[in-house]
């Protein structure tokens, strides 16, 4: 083929400038560390990162639900477990009080105790996490028990969602862990210990004594409600550990997609640097030489 | 003739002959560097021999003509490449702009800021009273609607931009074609006796040029001259005349040929190829989808969340609400009133819930909604009759409703989508990229932002699906339930037919059949207990069962508390659930069809920028191909038509060895002719 001088210039522009060109994204992703720098570099590949980046959001969102869920199970349970041990003191001091030997001026004092530990239980039954009360149901702003035992929450547990499809329910109507019946009724912790601190008051053994099987149901009531707090604690760990663990893969992957292998990017670079100098050369000495410099 | 003139003779020739051979390659050497230029040659030829003493001598030899080196076939596929290839090229350029818009390494992209959104609600969700949470969402929010806007905008300004272009390419196509008219007019003239070489150079590169910008055929004519056709047939040039492009149409954005006696036909989804294809394509297919999948994809967005916010109730109930969108009757019915979201309403009911003074449980109200009957003046009338403490009134064809004495309202339990549609208690207004924002009411009280639901404790009616299929009619649930227990209600059509013919019986929790009921108008307590349904106008279908779940009457009925986060994790629940999405496809020639797919809304983001990136790597792919192709034929082109300098050298030694070989030769003539003079 006849070939023009015109085709040698236009063949050198056009091969220096896809070297050039080539030469600036390879440099672009040794100085980005990214792989992917404009959306058409590789459309699925950042589809698949726009996925993962999103769930990822939503998984450290879901994290920090989790994290709230927990303090109010914490809370929960710490509440509960002095709530049973100020219950199972008053049954002990019950069982001491119900002997016939105990005097009525002992038996005043203890009542005494009785009011301390109803004051005490009403006080937990109001704990608060973060301004917010945790067994009021839905109406976590109002404190839902007043020292005569009036609930003023409502029966709507507060729930958190922990996974997609996941929920669970972190606070408590406190109605159903204190006074499962409605107050005054024979479960109401409230009630009992009021009675029982009138019946101490007024010498009454047999009061005593019913006040014991009472609490004796107090405290199954209440350790079942431990224990149900318990298994949301675990619940929600397990979630918890699932979704650091889907963190991590999907970090990872995201990564995989989205950073440039800098090794290879900078092999790339070198090559792409070589090859641009190699034109440039081939360039320049097919340049140079023309007939007229042969004729004198 | 012949003798010693004669060998003069064909001397003199000969030298004229090199020297014009030597004024081509001169010539040649000259333009090496012009843009299409086709490289000349003299044509030598031996010239018709005489016969002389019974003998044909020769006569020596003329130049009979300058030719051009030239395949017009080749010449025409280049134009052709070029043409695809500046379409490419100029869509490239503006897909870039458009990929920088959709930029997604950057916090403030959408699907940065939509993953924003839906954790804010989360927030909410897990601290519904809490103020900052509140405020946290309405500054999202704000941010998601500005960039949505910012979007929308950006791509307005991209289509103006390349009408700009696609002005300035139809303003160079005009010159061209008027110059190449000009050079036809100068090409008949001067080619009554030879070709005009260089003139037909100049017009090619015109042609070229005018190539780039436009898929355009020529024709030459016999005389020399050369029509230019563009798309549909349209002349641009024929002879001396040409005829101009011109932006027209309604909206002054259609590429129109102006005829002569001002005809006009409209180009703009013909022209394929060159720059202007290229714009075109770009401005009214792939912006185009875009703009229009960003309207469809803002659209459900706003819809499916305040279709759910509208259920629920905030910190505190309205003394005063005014609906975002506007209808354009409201004495119409609801489906016909012009609503942005008047096809989405549907037969059904809301309740309305009336709190005193002190914020206390008043009194709650279903209001029925037949989607192709009720009207908004209707729903303003209906409301009126609640109480003296209520009323409603439409403004510029938006509702308004308003407490007096301290007295406040909710709403809940909207099964007809009426609230959402006329935008009360909803969380954005607008229906487009470019006019969603965060309704104004939220903007003045986040008090408002709904993370909580009314107790109520009467469930819908819901259909039982294993009927299918079933009539039209649907039921609508009002009352409140004052049982102990949690319940179930079965309502089972017994006769078939429209409402006040169709009879039906009910049960609770599986017990024994009512006796059949005929259904009337308006709401029919069904139980001692309170719960009563309306049977909207429709068919019912014997044995069509719908189930009523009521749950046990408490001293919370009718109130809503700060805690209580159901509904804001209804909404933040949205960002899983896959919704029915309109997608465009936009094609010039075949118009815009609308389908649909099913995704959430952050997946349809995500395939609408990939998308993106496909179509933008495939036309990079398309300029490099075609970029490629232009330089082939380019070189197939230059190997046939461009000047080699090394060959001219050798041309230049060739003549100028002919032309001393010439002139030696008048040197011997004249030597001869001496000779024969001195011979005494």
């Amino acid at each position: 083929m006849r070939v023009a001088n015109k085709t040698i210039y236009e063949a050198i522009t056009f091969n220096l400038g896809n070297i050039t060109e080539d030469l600036s994204h390879a440099n672009k992703v040794v100085a980005t560390g990214k792989r992917i720098i404009n959306l058409s570099d590789d459309p699925t590949g950042l589809t698949q990162g726009l996925h993962i980046k999103s769930s990822l959001s939503n998984i450290e969102q879901l994290g920090r639900n989790i994290t709230l869920g927990k303090s109010w199970l914490r809370a929960s349970e710490s509440a509960l477990t002095n709530v049973q041990d100020m219950i199972s003191d008053t049954k002990s001091l019950c069982v001491q009080m119900a002997t016939a030997t105990m005097s009525a001026a002992a038996r005043a004092s203890a009542a005494q105790a009785v009011q301390n530990t109803l004051e005490e239980i009403v006080s937990l039954a109001n704990t608060e996490v973060s301004g917010r009360y945790i067994f009021a149901g839905s109406k976590t702003d109002t404190a839902p028990f007043s020292q005569d035992g009036t609930y003023n929450g409502d029966n709507n547990a507060f729930t958190v969602k922990i996974g997609r499809d996941a929920t669970v329910e972190v606070g408590s109507d406190g109605e159903a862990v204190f006074q499962p019946s409605g107050a005054g009724a024979n479960d109401d912790i409230f009630q009992t210990l009021s009675d029982l601190k009138t019946a101490l008051e007024n010498n009454d053994v047999s009061g005593i004594q019913d006040a014991i099987s009472k609490l004796d149901a107090h405290l199954d009531h209440i350790s079942e409600k431990i224990s149900d707090i318990g298994s949301k604690m675990v619940r929600t760990e397990i979630k918890e550990n699932l979704l650091q663990d889907m963190s991590l893969t999907n970090t990872e992957r995201f990564s995989n997609i989205e950073d440039a292998d800098i090794t290879e990017a900078i092999m790339d670079l070198k090559a792409k640097e070589l090859a641009y100098q190699a034109a440039l050369t081939a360039a320049a000495k097919v340049l140079n030489i023309s007939l007229v410099d042969y004729l004198k | 003739m012949s003798g010693l003139g004669l060998v003069l003779s064909i001397a003199k020739d000969a030298v004229a002959a090199q020297q014009y051979g030597l004024d081509v390659v001169g010539h040649n050497i000259a333009n090496v560097n012009t843009p299409g230029y086709s490289r000349q040659r003299a044509v030598h030829e031996a010239k018709e021999p005489a016969p002389y003493g019974g003998v044909l001598l020769g006569r020596g030899v003329d130049t009979t003509q300058v030719v051009r080196a030239t395949d017009q076939f080749i010449e025409n596929q280049l134009m052709e490449q070029k043409s695809s290839m500046f379409s490419f090229k100029e869509m490239e350029n503006y897909m870039q702009v458009l990929e920088g818009l959709f930029n997604e390494n950057s916090d403030s992209s959408i699907s940065a800021l939509m993953a924003d959104f839906w954790n804010t609600w989360h927030d909410v969700a897990i601290n519904p009273s809490g103020g900052s949470e509140r405020v946290a969402l309405y500054e999202h929010s704000v941010l998601l609607s500005d960039q949505f806007k910012a979007l929308n905008t950006d791509l307005i300004q991209l289509e103006t931009d390349l009408t700009n272009a696609i002005s300035a390419g139809i303003n160079r196509i005009n010159e061209i074609t008027n110059e190449i008219a000009q050079i036809n007019n100068n090409i008949v003239g001067m080619e009554v006796t030879s070709t005009a070489n260089d003139l037909r150079d100049q017009r090619n590169v015109l042609v070229s040029e005018l190539s780039e910008y436009t898929d355009i055929k020529t024709f030459e004519q016999s005389n020399g001259s050369l029509t230019v056709v563009a798309a549909k047939g349209t002349i641009l040039v024929h002879g001396n005349d040409s005829y101009d492009l011109a932006l027209g149409g309604d909206d002054g954005r259609r590429v129109e040929w102006q005829g002569s006696g001002g005809a006009t036909v409209d180009l703009t989804d013909y022209i394929s190829n060159g720059k202007l294809g290229g714009w075109l394509d770009m401005r009214e297919e792939v912006i185009a989808k875009y703009k229009k999948d960003l309207d469809a994809l803002v659209k459900e967005f706003v819809w499916t969340v305040n279709q759910q916010h509208s259920q629920g109730v905030g910190l505190e109930g309205f003394s005063s609400v005014t609906g975002t969108y506007q209808a354009s009757s409201t004495s119409a019915a609801l489906d016909s009133s012009g609503l942005g979201f008047a096809s989405e309403i549907i037969d059904g009911g809301f309740r309305l819930w009336l709190y005193d003074s002190n914020g206390d449980y008043d009194s709650d109200t279903t209001l029925t909604i037949d989607a192709s009957v009720t009207s908004i003046d209707d729903i303003v009338t209906a409301i009126d009759a609640i109480d003296p403490n209520i009323t409603a009134t439409t403004i510029d064809g938006k509702i308004q409703i308003s407490a007096s004495n301290g007295y406040t309202f909710a709403f809940s339990d909207d099964t007809s989508n009426v609230l959402a549609a006329l935008g009360i208690n909803t969380f954005f207004a607008g229906t487009t990229a470019g006019s969603i924002e965060v309704n104004d009411k939220i903007d003045s009280n986040k008090n408002y932002i709904t993370a909580a639901q009314v107790i109520n404790n009467v469930g819908p009616a819901v259909a039982n699906s294993s009927n299918d299929p079933t009539g039209t009619g649907t039921i609508v649930t009002s009352g409140h339930y004052t049982g102990t227990a949690d319940a179930t209600y079965e309502i089972q059509i017994s006769t078939g037919g429209a409402v006040g013919v169709a009879q039906f019986q009910w049960r609770k929790d599986g017990g024994a059949w009512s006796a059949p009921i005929l259904t009337t108008g308006g709401a029919q307590a069904i139980d001692v207990d309170g719960v009563s349904v309306t049977f909207m106008p429709g068919t019912y279908v014997a044995n069509d069962t719908f189930t009523i779940d009521v749950t046990a009457d408490s001293a919370f009925y009718g109130t809503y508390a700060s805690g209580d986060n159901t509904n804001a994790m209804a909404i933040a629940d949205l960002q899983y659930t896959a919704m029915d999405i309109a997608q465009w496809t936009c094609d010039r020639r075949n118009g815009d069809t609308e389908g649909s797919v099913n995704a959430t809304i952050e997946d349809y983001y995500h395939a609408m920028v990939g998308s993106m990136g496909i179509k933008s790597a495939s036309i990079s792919r398309g300029r490099a191909f075609g970029e490629v192709m232009v330089n082939k034929m380019g070189e197939i082109r230059d190997s046939i038509s461009a000047v080699s300098l090394d060959e001219e050298m050798t041309n230049l030694i060739k003549f100028q060895h002919a032309y001393a070989a010439a002139a030696k030769l008048i040197r011997i003539s004249d030597e001869m002719l001496n000779t024969l003079l001195s011979v005494k």
